[in-house]
């Protein structure tokens, strides 16, 4: 009898700690309700309409606030919610497995957001062929005039899918990706030139190998190398031979959301070179383990590595590369130049599409209206200027129109647009009007001894550029092998530039073999089709 | 005794059971639902319910990827290699664990090889690149200061074989000494002393009697490795592998993963599954009935 008293005794205890447990927790959830519903209600009469938008929660919320209550959340609240009798709450969704989380929000269809987004335009050509996202063509035109304008044709083109709007892809501030940079003070030491093409890049290469000007002790990589786009791709394009409007269409081939060169004509002199640089013990032994760039920056911050491409502006980051490099090496210095030459004189790489995150509003959400209105407001007066930049005078000043942060701010003035860039989702980089501006607000945001050396970098990553190929609709295929065949692509890569030179025809042939069955031959059948149809 | 009476006796433990019975019917038998994806055109907006019926074409379609294939193969040879290399260590290294005296080294020994089972794989993958790169690998370094040419543990294909079989014993072989250790403290005492008047050696003894004594764990250990055949779990061959060598390390675990997860094909990633669970149940059924007509040992 004792025993089943104290099992009863312990049950309920168990029982009145999980009570208490959910009601807390209800109760936090309550309290959140009904402090936004007294803030919305207060402005116009009636029901408030509930608007549910997805934000990146990336953890890094500073204290005192967190991912779905800050100063830009409530921002969103008083400027826009407040007039409109909106209540706009946000879905905090992990930044590291967002499609994931996404997918799963979506098939539930009942609790999905009213605006989500990804950067991934496979998913959004996913969610668009199976019929899970509204058209916002027409809502467009009603209710978003400000937000129209602000996007632009060009990045709403990418948005489309068979003649419908069915995402606002968000605009771009900055459409250059890669710039290359080179020891300067190596090239000093031993009396060389900044090279100018690549043979010349081959010369200055062998010589910083015979010669070792860093006194690295044998163990100097002339080329840094890994296995990511901006390491490989300045060169490979580079290789390119001039094609004409249809090679360009049909024999280009995107995997994810970029485009490679695997069939254009040069790609495989590319590979020939980067092999021959490899055998010659010129470029990183281990870049096909590096497809996070991780060895490279190492290695470039120790001092070891005399010349890379890197993503234009990533270097320069206070406590980022260079700054690294000149506090283990005080007079290291760096230049961004252009190097490889392609065979008319210029300096080819691709740039970015006009878009970052693809904002959609699935099929099942009843706001589309509201979601239409809220990114519109964030389009129209000063709005934009304001999430992505905080206040006037206490966060930033106007430098010729151009934001600067202030860098004495005290923290919780500076932690108010903590994540800016993923609550202003309609722009990917500040919007200051035109690409100059846009750029030197990238450039005045970097410490100040490097702000010069960004800007060469940003200038170099915008000329001869090569826009990416877009199709009137989606090609099929790229979707269905995309992320497979991106894979083969650095197999590809990694094969044809490790291989002994005499056996490198043949590994050319068996991968490039492999990849054409695998789905390259599918994209490019479709994407032949499409250029036929499209003329 | 009459089925009251014994329900009334004894209904605390079918209670016990019902939590158990539960899990399994929830956890592993309802998803099973899902199957019928490989014979649908999954919609992610229709359900599973409303996706279109394909009949077999998802199975054409994947018995049609030259992919597939690969993958089934490197599965196969890298579990093969495992049963041949990482299947014994355990054994071996029970065994010595076991013919130890010495009540505290045997202790610490036997915590620092269970140390790796705990170290996640993504972790365990970042050691393996400091110790095994062929520019600023640790063994590496050692190998060029002496004046040899740098080994590509990670980028040739074959080494990468060795490498990746041995991170695989590393980690598992202390753990896997667990279920051996357990079947080795019931042996009788009594047969060692008796062979140790008999005059037999340790190496006899091991052979004569500690091996006799494993046989059946070993037997189970076994039937359900060649079970497991087919599947590979995804951490290891995908966190050591690399581009480099995709030729071996690509396995139908990284293969569902990629056309599943990444391209979003569901419907493709469920009929590799469910080819996996097929062939899988074969070899265990196989691999249980050779058992028991050779060794007289089976686990059904």
């Amino acid at each position: 009898m004792m025993k089943v008293v104290k099992g009863k005794k312990k049950a309920s205890v168990l029982l009145a700690l999980t009570l208490a447990g959910t009601m807390l927790i209800s109760a936090c959830g309550s309290n959140n309700e009904t402090g936004n519903k007294a803030t919305g209600g207060e402005a116009t009469s009636g029901k408030p309409v509930t608007l549910k938008v997805e934000v990146f929660d990336r953890g890094n919320s500073p204290s005192g606030s967190t991912i779905t209550n800050n100063y830009l959340t409530n921002y969103v609240q008083d400027n826009f919610g407040k007039p409109n009798n909106i209540d706009v709450q946000f879905v905090p969704i992990p930044r590291s497995e967002e499609v994931q989380k996404l997918n799963v929000l979506m098939a539930s269809g009942s609790d999905v957001p009213d605006i989500v987004f990804t950067y991934d335009s496979g998913t959004f050509y996913r969610y668009a062929q199976q019929g899970g996202l509204t058209d916002l063509g027409e809502l467009l035109d009603q209710h978003g005039p400000n937000l129209k304008k602000f996007l632009g044709e060009d990045t709403l083109a990418y948005g489309n899918y068979q003649g419908q709007q069915f995402a606002l892809p968000a605009k771009r501030a900055h459409l250059g990706k890669y710039s290359s940079f080179v020891r300067q003070d190596w090239l000093d030491k031993l009396g060389l030139p900044v090279p100018q093409t690549t043979d010349e890049l081959y010369t200055t290469l062998k010589a910083f190998k015979e010669k070792d000007p860093g006194q690295t002790g044998g163990k100097v990589i002339p080329l840094g190398m890994a296995l990511a786009s901006a390491q490989y791709e300045p060169l490979l394009w580079s290789f390119i031979q001039p094609v004409t409007e249809e090679q360009r269409y049909t024999l280009t081939q995107q995997l994810g959301s970029n485009d490679f060169p695997i069939l254009l004509p040069g790609f495989k002199d590319g590979l020939q070179f980067m092999n021959k640089l490899y055998n010659e013990g010129l470029m990183s032994k281990d870049f096909s383990l590096d497809e996070d760039k991780k060895k490279l920056n190492e290695d470039a911050a120790k001092g070891l590595v005399g010349f890379f491409s890197e993503d234009d502006m990533n270097p320069f980051y206070p406590d980022g590369l260079y700054s690294t490099l000149q506090a283990n090496i005080p007079d290291a210095k760096l230049s961004s130049v252009d190097v490889y030459t392609d065979s008319e004189g210029k300096h080819p790489k691709p740039e970015y599409a006009p878009v970052g995150l693809y904002l959609m509003v699935p099929k099942s959400s009843k706001n589309a209206v509201e979601a239409i209105k809220y990114l519109d407001w964030m389009a129209s007066e000063n709005n934009l200027l304001n999430m992505q930049n905080g206040v006037e005078g206490e966060n930033y000043t106007l430098q010729d129109g151009i934001p600067v942060a202030k860098a004495d701010a005290p923290d919780d003035v500076k932690n108010r647009v903590y994540n800016w860039g993923d609550m202003a989702i309609i722009s990917n980089g500040k919007q200051l009007g035109d690409t100059d501006r846009n750029v030197e607000a990238y450039v005045l945001g970097m410490p100040e001894q490097f702000q010069e050396e960004t800007r060469n970098a940003l200038t170099i990553s915008r000329s001869d550029t090569i826009k990416p190929v877009l199709f009137d609709h989606p090609i099929e295929a790229q979707a269905k092998y995309g992320s497979a065949l991106r894979d083969k692509f650095n197999e590809i890569v990694v094969k044809a530039t490790m291989v002994k030179p005499d056996q490198f025809e043949s590994t050319f042939e068996s991968i490039m073999k492999d990849y054409m069955a695998n789905g390259g031959q599918a994209i490019l059948d479709e994407r032949t089709k499409a250029y036929e149809a499209m003329k | 005794m009459n089925t009251r009476v014994y329900l009334r006796r004894y209904w605390q433990l079918y209670m016990l059971l019902i939590l158990p019975v539960a899990y399994f019917l929830v956890f592993k038998y309802g998803p099973m639902y899902g199957i019928i994806i490989a014979f649908k055109d999954f919609n992610f907006f229709q359900g599973i319910n409303g996706s279109e019926w394909i009949g077999l074409d998802a199975f054409k379609e994947v018995f049609a990827m030259s992919d597939f294939y690969k993958t089934l193969r490197n599965t196969l040879m890298l579990n093969f290699l495992d049963l041949l290399f990482s299947f014994p260590a355990p054994l071996f290294l029970a065994i010595m664990l076991y013919e130890l005296k010495t009540v505290w080294f045997k202790k610490i020994s036997q915590t620092i090889l269970y140390i790796p089972h705990f170290i996640s794989w993504v972790i365990i993958g970042g050691i393996v690149y400091q110790v095994f790169g062929t520019q600023s690998g640790m063994i590496n370094n050692f190998v060029t200061s002496l004046g040899f040419e740098a080994i590509p543990f990670l980028t040739d294909k074959n080494d990468w074989l060795i490498t990746y079989l041995i991170v695989g014993v590393w980690q598992s072989a202390g753990w896997g000494t667990i279920i051996y250790l357990a079947a080795l403290t019931g042996i009788n005492r009594e047969l060692f002393e008796a062979a140790d008047v008999d005059g037999a050696g340790r190496l006899r003894k091991i052979w004569s009697i500690t091996l006799p004594s494993l046989k059946p764990t070993i037997v189970t250990l076994l039937i359900i490795n060649v079970g497991n055949m087919i599947a590979i779990g995804f951490e290891r061959p995908y966190i050591i592998g690399n581009t480099a060598v995709r030729d071996y390390s690509d396995v139908l675990s990284t293969f569902v993963y990629r056309i599943g997860i990444e391209s979003g094909q569901y419907t493709l990633a469920t009929v590799v599954g469910l080819f996996q669970a097929v062939v899988g149940l074969v070899f265990v059924l196989g691999a249980n009935y050779l058992s028991k007509k050779l060794a007289d040992q089976s686990i059904i």
